[in-house]
């Protein structure tokens, strides 16, 4: 079986569909390659762009001036790889940088408006939503369903947070306590914070809940008006003004389901940012596939790249691998957008790091070779650090235009690019800014690609 | 001594402790349970796990890290590991792929071995009727009344009769499966009528054995390897040089068997043998021909064997022949690509598991205003016509050979 396509794109979180979706929109034929989900469907479901300089304990408070200290800093982050190019002018490299990033976030943020994860925020400052553990983040957009309001702006607002019975992955109290000992300490308000449990069952028991039941469940016809019901009660208990929930809110209808509760309860209603898999991260993901396959992409689900024919420096085709088929598809261009070690784009052994479609050769986070990296030896003991494991910045090295290139620097492919988290030369877990790497690195390499092809043909 | 005679040497040595070694085909599957980086996003799309909650079943990760890793014998599992409907949602999502339906199947063997008095009854019921008659469903009694049945389904689908043939040295063996043998028999005929169309050399077995499916699905492995055996030895004495299927499952399960007995003749679904080897060229020529077609709205239902055991590239020929049909308007559900809950063996021992678990596919399914649903499957028809039916809705279920074949003109 053969298939015959303008681009492929290899991996489908957040690099992937992006670059997919902006290929396709421009005309091009796209099939994009997935084995399986990965790190966009489990983050938070909010988009970092740069929270934190590595080793710095003080968030960024906008993400432009998060990109301005980068460009001195890190001058090889994948953020700055739009600064290679040599057709862009020494004075325009950081309006260009600026440009480009915000240029993503604003699409991205238009893109998934009416999909069932909309966001809000933008590229002028940061926002610190509240997470489960009751402690706040800096990132760039959230979904709007974690937006919490006016809660610490209001002088008289009350905080509740929100427990199910039965579900373990949320403690109200220690979130409660948490939360209160940070406002306390920035002097601001809520000056009244509490918690409660209640009641959800979606099938009839009071424990072992999971949080794709609750989701699902709170989707269905009278979910709502039931738990609002319960609420009432503890909301009049301690005059609260706003309601925190565990990001369950629902998969299809989490948007509406908490316009629905505010109006019932008279409060503002959130989801906190929860732990891995989240909820609003599958919801993410699902937004993304969306406005993927709206565009006109063609997503081939259960497919793995596992060979490749490459002529001279002109990657042909690649073999797409399911449970029992091959699949043979040419294009002209191709996005490598496998991911890390979750995803399975750099995977690492005892011999050493490898990137394991095309073999390509990875390097350290200070773009030395990596290829004898041994993971057990360059991971730090402490498993939370201020500069995180430097295992996490190795990947590849790309030239301006988002091509893997190899030691001598050299592109691997002329019609090879890459995006997305198999980028070496950043920490996403330090500095807050997975998603926005993934996305704006899958709009530039996607941009390139579009762009190669029309100057081939 | 061979690696048979190995086998069951060591397992010999090993009997008292009710530990049954793994056969060497079986050994990348128990590897891929090792990868299992206990992340849990598989939970989130296990339709067992969404319809009748983790604490029933307690989901795709916890067969990867605790139910796959319990004592030799697997006994205390067994509550759990037999609402698996095998549908492959958890591995397709998996970061790590990790084959939890297939260790299913490896558990569910070893508690077969072992504890045959904690495998289910219905499944119990199964087995004694494919030892007795080599079919997953007790064959018809009367053969005369087997075909009035035939008949009747016929006239009223309008699809014509064309006799049994077997011979050897064909170009395909066409192989019905169970459902289609003795139930479902339109689509067994329905088959038979496009392969004629199109002048396809095929033959049928001479004797229709089962394909294994069901007893490996149950755990079964002696009587799956025996029916395996059986019917490499009629494929091979055919001397076919393709197998094409209608049934989804047969197909995943023959796409495995004539790789691993060696069958030197791979096996299609009739779908992918229509789309690579006949082509949308004569297809789309053959399907203008009919006169006056009837305006249709349908739906789509992808079973499980197709897109997620085998490809879902099969399912996107699916949908490339029917926009090839005149008066076909294709509306697809959101949970097109849902289990139908009829898989795993669960509908036979479980069935308000399965029944639950095909809820969301029709609600979704309600939703199109489609009057028709088609799928390429004769179980995953009969699973979701059962339940429309039972819910009193209009909406009609169609095997999609069966809807090929009544839009394919009179030969000529
Ligand atoms: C637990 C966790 C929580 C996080 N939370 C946040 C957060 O809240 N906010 C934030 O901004 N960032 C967060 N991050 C970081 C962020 O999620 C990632 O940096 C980002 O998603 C990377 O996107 P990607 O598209 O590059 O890779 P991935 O999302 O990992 O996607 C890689 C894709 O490639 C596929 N693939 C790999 N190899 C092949 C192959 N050979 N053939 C076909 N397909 C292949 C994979 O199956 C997968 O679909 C989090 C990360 C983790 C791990
Ligand atoms: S089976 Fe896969 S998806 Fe499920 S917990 Fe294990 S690694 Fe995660
Ligand atoms: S195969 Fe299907 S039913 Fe079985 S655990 Fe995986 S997702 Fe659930």
């Amino acid at each position: 079986m053969d298939l015959e396509t303008d681009l492929v794109v290899i991996g489908g979180g957040m690099a992937g569909l992006i670059a997919g979706t902006i290929a396709a929109e421009a005309g091009l034929d796209t099939i994009l390659l997935r084995k399986g989900q990965s790190a966009t469907a489990y983050s938070s479901g909010a988009i970092d762009v740069i929270g934190y300089l590595p080793e710095a304990s003080e968030p960024i408070i906008s993400p432009e001036e998060g990109l301005f200290a980068l460009s001195r800093l890190y001058p090889l982050h994948p953020y700055n790889v739009l600064g290679y190019d040599k057709r862009i002018e020494f004075e325009k490299v950081m309006e260009n940088i600026v440009g480009r990033t915000k240029d993503t976030v604003t699409w991205l943020k238009a893109h998934l408006d009416g999909t069932i994860a909309p966001l809000m925020g933008d590229f002028e400052s940061n926002m610190h939503p509240i997470t489960i553990l009751g402690t706040t983040k800096p990132t760039c957009l959230i979904q709007k369903t974690m937006h919490n309001g006016d809660v610490q702006d209001r002088e008289d607002s009350v905080l509740l947070f929100v427990g199910i019975m039965g579900y373990a992955d949320f403690n109200p109290s220690t979130a409660a306590k948490t939360y209160l000992e940070d406002r306390m300490a920035a002097a601001g308000p809520p000056r009244k914070v509490g918690h409660c449990i209640i009641q959800v069952m979606p099938f009839g028991k009071p424990y072992n809940v999971s949080s794709i039941e609750l989701a699902r469940h709170l989707d269905h016809e009278g979910s709502i008006e039931n738990l609002a019901e319960q609420l009432k009660e503890h909301i009049e208990q301690i005059g609260a003004t706003h309601v925190a929930f565990p990001p369950v809110l629902g998969l299809q209808d989490a948007l509406k389901n908490k316009e629905k509760l505010e109006e019932l309860t008279g409060t503002t209603v959130f989801e906190l940012l929860g732990f891995p898999p989240s909820i609003p991260g599958q919801r993410l993901q699902r937004a993304l596939e969306t406005i993927f396959t709206k565009a006109g992409g063609k997503m081939l689900l259960g497919h793995e790249a596992t060979s490749y024919l490459k002529v001279d420096d002109n990657l042909k085709s690649i073999t797409a691998a399911s449970p029992r088929r091959e699949i043979k598809i040419d294009a002209k261009a191709f996005v490598l957008a496998t991911g890390k070690y979750i995803g399975g784009g750099i995977a690492g052994d005892e011999t050493g790091l490898r990137e394991t479609v095309f073999d390509l050769k990875p390097v350290t986070g200070d773009y030395h070779s990596a290829m004898e990296i041994v993971p057990s030896r360059f991971t730090s003991r402490l498993s939370i650090s201020p500069t995180g494991q430097p295992i996490q910045s190795c990947g590849l090295s790309v030239d301006p235009r988002f091509r893997p290139v190899d030691e001598d620097g050299l592109e691997w492919a002329k019609n090879l690019f890459a995006a997305g988290a198999v980028l070496a030369g950043y920490n996403y877990s330090v500095e807050k800014s997975g998603l926005g790497v993934a996305a704006t690195s899958g709009y530039s390499a996607a941009k390139n690609a579009i762009e190669f092809i029309k100057e081939v043909a | 001594m061979d690696e048979n005679e190995a086998f069951e040497y060591v397992k010999s040595t090993l009997k008292k402790e009710k530990i049954t070694p793994y056969h060497s085909d079986e050994l990348e599957i128990v590897k891929s349970i090792g990868a299992c980086i206990n992340c849990g996003l598989c939970i989130n799309h296990c339709p067992v796990v969404a319809s009748v909650g983790l604490d029933r079943f307690s989901g795709p990760r916890s067969i990867a890290v605790e139910l796959s890793r319990s004592p030799p014998e697997f006994w205390a599992t067994a509550d759990k590991v037999y609402l698996c409907t095998g549908c492959g949602t958890c591995r397709e999502v998996c970061p790590k792929n990790v084959n939890i339906p297939e260790i299913v199947n490896i558990v569910r063997a070893n508690i077969f071995e072992h504890r045959p008095d904690l495998v289910p009854k219905g499944l119990m019921i199964v087995k004694e009727i494919i030892e007795e008659h080599n079919l997953a469903f007790e064959p018809w009694e009367d053969k005369e009344e087997k075909e009035e049945s035939r008949d009747m389904r016929l006239e009223r689908l309008g699809i014509p009769y064309i006799p049994d043939v077997v011979k050897e040295n064909a170009e395909v063996l066409f192989y019905p499966g169970c459902q289609a043998e003795e139930r479902a028999q339109e689509v067994r005929e329905a088959a038979k009528a496009i392969l004629d169309y199109f002048d396809v050399d095929y033959t049928l077995l001479d004797e229709f054995s089962c394909c294994s499916l069901p007893s490996h699905l149950m755990g079964d492995a002696k009587t799956a390897r025996n029916l395996a055996h059986q019917l490499k030895g009629k494929v091979k004495k055919l001397g076919v040089k393709k197998v094409v299927t209608t049934c989804a499952g047969c197909t995943s399960n023959l796409a495995d068997l004539s790789v691993r007995d060696e069958w030197g003749a791979p096996a299609y679904h009739l779908l992918e043998y229509l789309v690579e080897e006949i082509g949308f060229e004569k297809l789309a020529d053959a399907l203008k021909k009919v006169a006056k077609p009837n305006d249709v709205h349908v739906s789509v239902h992808d079973p499980c064997h197709l897109i997620r055991h085998t490809s879902r590239q099969v399912m996107e020929h699916a949908l490339n022949i029917l926009r090839l049909m005149p008066g076909v308007r294709v509306t697809e559900s959101v949970e097109h690509d849902n289990c139908c809950g009829g898989g795993g063996m669960v509908s036979f021992h479980a069935s308000e598991v399965a029944n639950s678990v095909v809820q969301e596919n029709m609600m979704a399914l309600e939703k199109t205003g489609a009057e028709r649903l088609v799928t390429p499957c004769p179980l995953c028809t009969a699973q979701i016509e059962n339940n429309l039916f039972k819910s009193g809705s209009s909406i009609e279920v169609d095997d999609l050979t069966v809807f090929i074949a009544q839009r394919l003109p009179k030969k000529e």
